[in-house]
C-alpha cells in the first residue's frame, strides 16, 4: 500500500465513494436495526439508489452519545472507543477486529503523504503520564497513543508534572535535529509548550514536521490563528512543515489533513466533506459557510460513514490546491441548543 | 448573597433571617392582607404597561393574574365556614426554576397573598423577563406599605448548600420547583419537624383534538386552535412542563388524517406569520431526538417542515416520549376515543390541552383517570396560563393553615 491516498480528482472520488457508501448504507441497514429504523422513518427504502454523495442520509454525530449504534454482533466487539466532550455522555464507538486494524492503517496511509515511508524520530508535545498513568483516559491520551505508532525514539516535551522539559527537548534535537523528525501535539499545547519554549531557547526546529489538531479556541483568545501560528513558527524556530488536521473519534482513522501551503484541509480519497446550509440542509456552494458533514468508507462496524458534525466550515475550492479534491476550513462550533423549561432549578446551578 | 428585592447591599443568611423575624410595622400580615393586595395591584400595573408587555408578553399574563379582581376571586375561593379561621403558614422558602423566567412570581405572589413572610432564591442564571420583574417589584415598592419590604425578600446566590440548608431549617414551608433532580437535591436539606415541602417535579403534557369537534369547527376556530397550539408549544421552546409533548387526534382515522394535514398547514402559516426562526443547533437537537425515537422503535415515520416543525408518527400511542425533544417536535397518534388515553396516562402527566370535546366528555375523562395523572385540562392556548390550582395543589390552601374555634 504505497499509493497515495491523495491522488483522485473530485469527480473520480465521488463516483467511487458513491458506490462504496451506497453499499455501506445497505450493510449498516442489514446489521443495525436502529439505523434501519431511522432510515425507514425518513422514507428511505432498502436498496435505494442515490445520485450523489449529498443525497446519502446523514446521522447527527451526537447520536453516538445517545444511542448504542453498531453493525456487529456483541460477541464481535473487539474495542469500544469512548470520547466525551466537556459536557454530557461520551460517544461510544464499537470496533470489531477488522475495524480496529483498518483505522490505524488508513491513518498511516494519510500521514505518509507528509511523513514519507519511514518512521521518524518523534517529539511528543505532551507528558508521558497522559498514556502511562492513564490518569484520565481522555481524547488527548488516545490521540497521543494512536499517533505514537508513526514515530520512533519518542521524547516527551513535558515532564510528569506538565512542566516544559527543556533539557529533554534539547537532547532530542542534539540527537535528531539534523534529520527529518516528527512533532505531534494538540494545537494549543504545541503553541504554549513548544513554540514559546523554542523561541525563548532559540531552538532550531527547521527539520521538523509538525502534525497538530484540537481546535483553535484557546489560541484565538490570544489572537493566534492558523496563519499567525505558521508565520511565527517559521520566523522564530525555522519550522515550516506544519500540518493541522481535523478528525473525530466517531470517524476514527479518517483525518482531513492540512496541505503544505497551509490554511486548507484536504480529504483522503476514502473520505469527503459536504457543507450544508443550516436552514435548508442542502449542500452549500463553494465559499458559503455551513455545517460540516463528514463522509468516510472506514466505519463498517458502526453506522458512522455519513455524519453531520456540530462544526461549521467552508469549502474554499475543488481540485485547485496542494492535493486534488475539496479543500476546506473549520470555522468553529455550533452553539449548544439550550432549552428554557421548568426542569432545572439546581441542576443548572451545579454547572454554573 | 445578593439582595435583589428589596434591592440593597449584599447580605448573609443570618442577618436576613434576623430581619425577617422582627415584628412587622403595622402588625403581622393576614391572609389577603390589604397592604399586600395593594402592592400586587401596583406591580400588576407596571407589568401591564404597554412597553413592558410588548417586550415580555409573558409578563402581561402575570400582570393579568395579579389584578385586583383576579386576586379577589382567589381569596373568595378560600373563604372558610364559621369557626374555621385561615392564617399564614409563617416563613416560606421558594426555590424556583432557573429557566422559566416568571413562575417564581406566581408562587411568591400567592404565598404573600396568604400573608407569609417569603424568601425567594432567584437563580444567578435568570435573565430577561426575570430581571424585568425584579425591577418592577423594586419600583412598586416606592408606593408600598413598609411591611412589604420587611417581610418579602428575593436573593440570588451561587450554589451554596449552607445557605439553602439554613433557609430550609428556618422555614415553615419550602416550595421547590425545577424538576426531579432539583427536588431530590434540595430535599437532602432537613426541614424543621413541623415544616413540609410543596414540590413541583418533572411533568409531561399533551394536547388532544377531537376529530368530530374539528370537523364541526369554523375556519376561524381552526386557525385559533393552531395559534393556541403555537403559543403553548413554542413560547418556552416547548420545554415548560405544561407545553404539549405530543398531539393526539381522537376519533375516526380518516377524519384524523384530513384534520392533521389541514392543521399542519395552519401551523405553518402561524409560524410564518410569527417569523419564528429555529437556530441550527436546535434544528440538530431535534434531529438527534427524533432519530433517537425512531431508533428505539417508537416512531414509524418522521417528517420535517423546515427547521420549525418536526412530526413523528408514533408506533403505538403508549410509547409516547415524555422527554423534551427540541422546540417544535411533535409525536402524533390517532386514538379511537378518549378512553384510550386513560390507559397510557401516568402520574407524571400534568396538562391536557383539549379542543373540540364537550365538558361532559372531558369530565368523564377526569373521572376515568381518577386523579392518577393529568391535573389540568385546558383549552388550546391556555396550557401555560398559571393558576392557583397547580399540579394538583390548591396553592393558597397549601400556603396557609387552618385554626378551628368551637364554643
Amino acid at each position: 500500500m504505497s499509493e497515495s491516498v491523495f491522488g483522485r480528482s473530485q469527480v473520480e472520488r465521488e463516483a467511487a465513494l458513491l458506490t462504496e457508501l451506497t453499499e455501506l448504507t445497505e450493510h449498516h441497514r442489514a446489521n443495525s436495526v436502529q439505523y434501519d429504523r431511522i432510515l425507514s422513518s425518513l422514507g428511505i427504502e432498502q436498496g435505494q439508489r442515490f445520485d450523489s454523495l449529498a443525497e446519502l442520509p446523514w446521522l447527527p454525530v451526537r447520536m453516538f452519545k445517545t444511542h448504542e449504534l453498531k453493525s456487529i454482533p456483541d460477541d464481535e466487539v473487539f474495542k469500544v472507543l469512548t470520547s466525551s466532550g466537556t459536557t454530557g455522555d461520551p460517544s461510544r464507538i464499537y470496533l470489531d477486529k477488522d475495524a480496529a486494524a483498518v483505522q490505524p492503517r488508513m491513518l498511516g496511509a494519510t500521514l505518509r503523504e507528509v511523513l514519507g515511508g519511514k518512521r521518524l524520530p518523534m517529539l511528543m508535545v505532551d507528558t508521558i503520564s497522559i498514556i502511562k498513568n492513564r490518569r484520565s483516559f481522555s481524547a488527548r491520551g488516545a490521540g497521543v497513543l494512536g499517533m505514537a505508532n508513526f514515530g520512533r525514539a519518542h521524547v516527551y516535551a513535558l515532564d510528569e508534572n506538565d512542566q516544559p522539559d527543556v533539557e529533554a527537548v534539547k537532547g532530542f534535537l542534539e540527537k535528531h535535529g539534523n534529520e527529518p523528525f516528527l512533532i505531534f501535539g494538540f494545537t494549543f499545547m504545541v503553541w504554549q509548550y513548544l513554540y514559546e519554549v523554542a523561541k525563548e531557547h532559540k531552538l532550531d526546529l527547521s527539520n521538523g514536521i509538525l502534525i497538530h489538531s484540537g481546535g483553535w479556541k484557546k489560541l484565538i483568545d490570544i489572537a493566534v490563528d492558523n496563519g499567525e501560528f505558521r508565520r511565527r513558527f517559521a520566523q522564530d524556530t525555522g519550522l515550516t512543515r506544519i500540518h493541522n488536521y481535523y478528525g473525530m473519534i466517531e470517524q476514527i482513522g479518517t483525518v482531513f489533513l492540512e496541505g503544505e501551503s497551509g490554511n486548507s484541509l484536504y480529504c483522503p480519497e476514502f473520505a469527503d466533506v459536504i457543507i450544508r446550509n443550516p436552514d435548508t440542509w442542502e449542500e452549500q456552494p463553494v465559499g458559503e459557510p455551513g455545517v460540516i458533514e463528514v463522509i468516510s468508507t472506514l466505519p463498517r462496524s458502526y453506522p458512522g460513514h455519513v455524519l453531520l458534525t456540530e462544526d461549521l466550515g467552508v469549502v474554499h475550492g475543488i481540485d485547485d490546491g496542494d492535493w486534488p479534491g475539496k479543500r476546506f476550513s473549520v470555522l468553529g462550533r455550533l452553539p449548544r441548543a439550550e432549552a428554557r423549561g421548568c426542569s432545572d432549578t439546581f441542576s443548572g446551578a451545579v454547572a454554573s | 448573597m445578593k439582595r435583589r428585592f428589596p434591592a440593597g447591599p449584599d447580605t448573609d443568611v443570618d442577618s436576613l433571617l434576623a430581619d425577617l423575624g422582627r415584628e412587622p410595622e403595622g402588625g403581622r400580615l393576614k391572609v389577603g392582607d390589604e397592604r399586600v393586595v395593594d402592592f400586587l395591584r401596583v406591580l400588576a400595573r407596571k407589568l401591564l404597561a404597554p412597553a413592558m408587555a410588548r417586550r415580555y408578553p409573558e409578563l402581561a399574563s402575570l400582570g393579568f393574574f395579579l389584578r385586583r379582581g383576579e386576586i379577589a376571586k382567589v381569596l373568595r375561593a378560600v373563604e372558610t365556614p364559621p369557626g374555621v379561621l385561615r392564617f399564614p403558614r409563617g416563613l416560606v422558602f421558594h426555590v424556583p426554576p432557573a429557566n422559566v423566567d416568571t413562575i417564581f412570581v406566581y408562587s411568591w405572589a400567592l404565598s404573600a397573598l396568604a400573608g407569609n413572610r417569603n424568601v425567594v432564591r432567584i437563580s444567578p442564571r435568570s435573565a430577561g423577563a426575570a430581571e424585568a420583574v425584579v425591577e418592577a417589584l423594586n419600583a412598586a415598592l416606592a408606593e408600598a406599605h413598609p411591611v412589604v419590604a420587611q417581610t418579602q425578600v428575593m436573593v440570588t446566590y451561587d450554589r451554596d448548600d449552607k445557605i439553602t440548608a439554613a433557609l430550609s431549617a428556618a422555614c415553615d414551608l419550602r416550595v421547590i420547583w425545577g424538576g426531579d433532580r432539583a427536588v431530590t437535591e434540595v430535599r437532602t436539606m432537613p426541614l424543621a419537624p413541623h415544616a413540609r415541602d410543596v414540590t413541583f417535579p418533572d411533568r409531561a403534557s399533551f394536547a388532544a383534538i377531537s376529530v368530530a369537534g374539528w370537523e364541526k369547527a369554523t375556519p376561524e376556530q381552526r386557525r385559533d386552535v393552531a395559534v393556541g397550539f403555537y403559543n403553548d408549544s413554542y413560547w418556552f421552546d416547548q420545554a415548560a412542563c405544561s407545553s404539549p409533548r405530543a398531539l393526539f387526534w381522537v376519533g375516526d382515522a380518516a377524519g384524523a388524517q384530513a384534520g392533521r394535514e389541514e392543521f399542519r398547514g395552519l401551523l405553518a402559516d402561524v409560524i410564518a406569520a410569527k417569523e419564528l426562526v429555529v437556530e441550527p443547533a436546535m434544528a440538530v437537537q431535534k434531529r438527534v431526538s427524533a432519530y433517537g425515537v425512531a431508533a428505539d422503535g417508537h416512531a414509524t415515520s418522521i417528517r420535517f417542515d423546515g427547521n420549525a416543525v418536526a412530526t413523528l408518527e408514533l408506533t403505538a400511542p403508549q410509547d409516547v416520549p415524555r422527554e423534551w425533544l427540541g422546540v417544535g417536535t411533535f409525536p402524533l397518534a390517532t386514538l379511537s376515543s378518549l378512553s384510550e388515553l386513560v390507559d397510557m396516562v401516568q402520574r407524571k402527566d400534568q396538562t391536557l390541552s383539549a379542543f373540540g370535546f364537550s365538558r361532559d366528555e372531558l369530565e368523564q375523562l377526569a373521572h376515568d383517570l381518577a386523579g392518577r395523572g393529568i391535573d389540568r385540562i385546558v383549552p388550546f392556548g391556555s396550557a401555560l396560563a398559571f393558576s392557583e390550582h397547580w399540579d394538583g395543589y390548591d396553592l393558597l390552601a397549601e400556603f396557609s393553615r387552618l385554626v378551628t374555634v368551637q364554643v
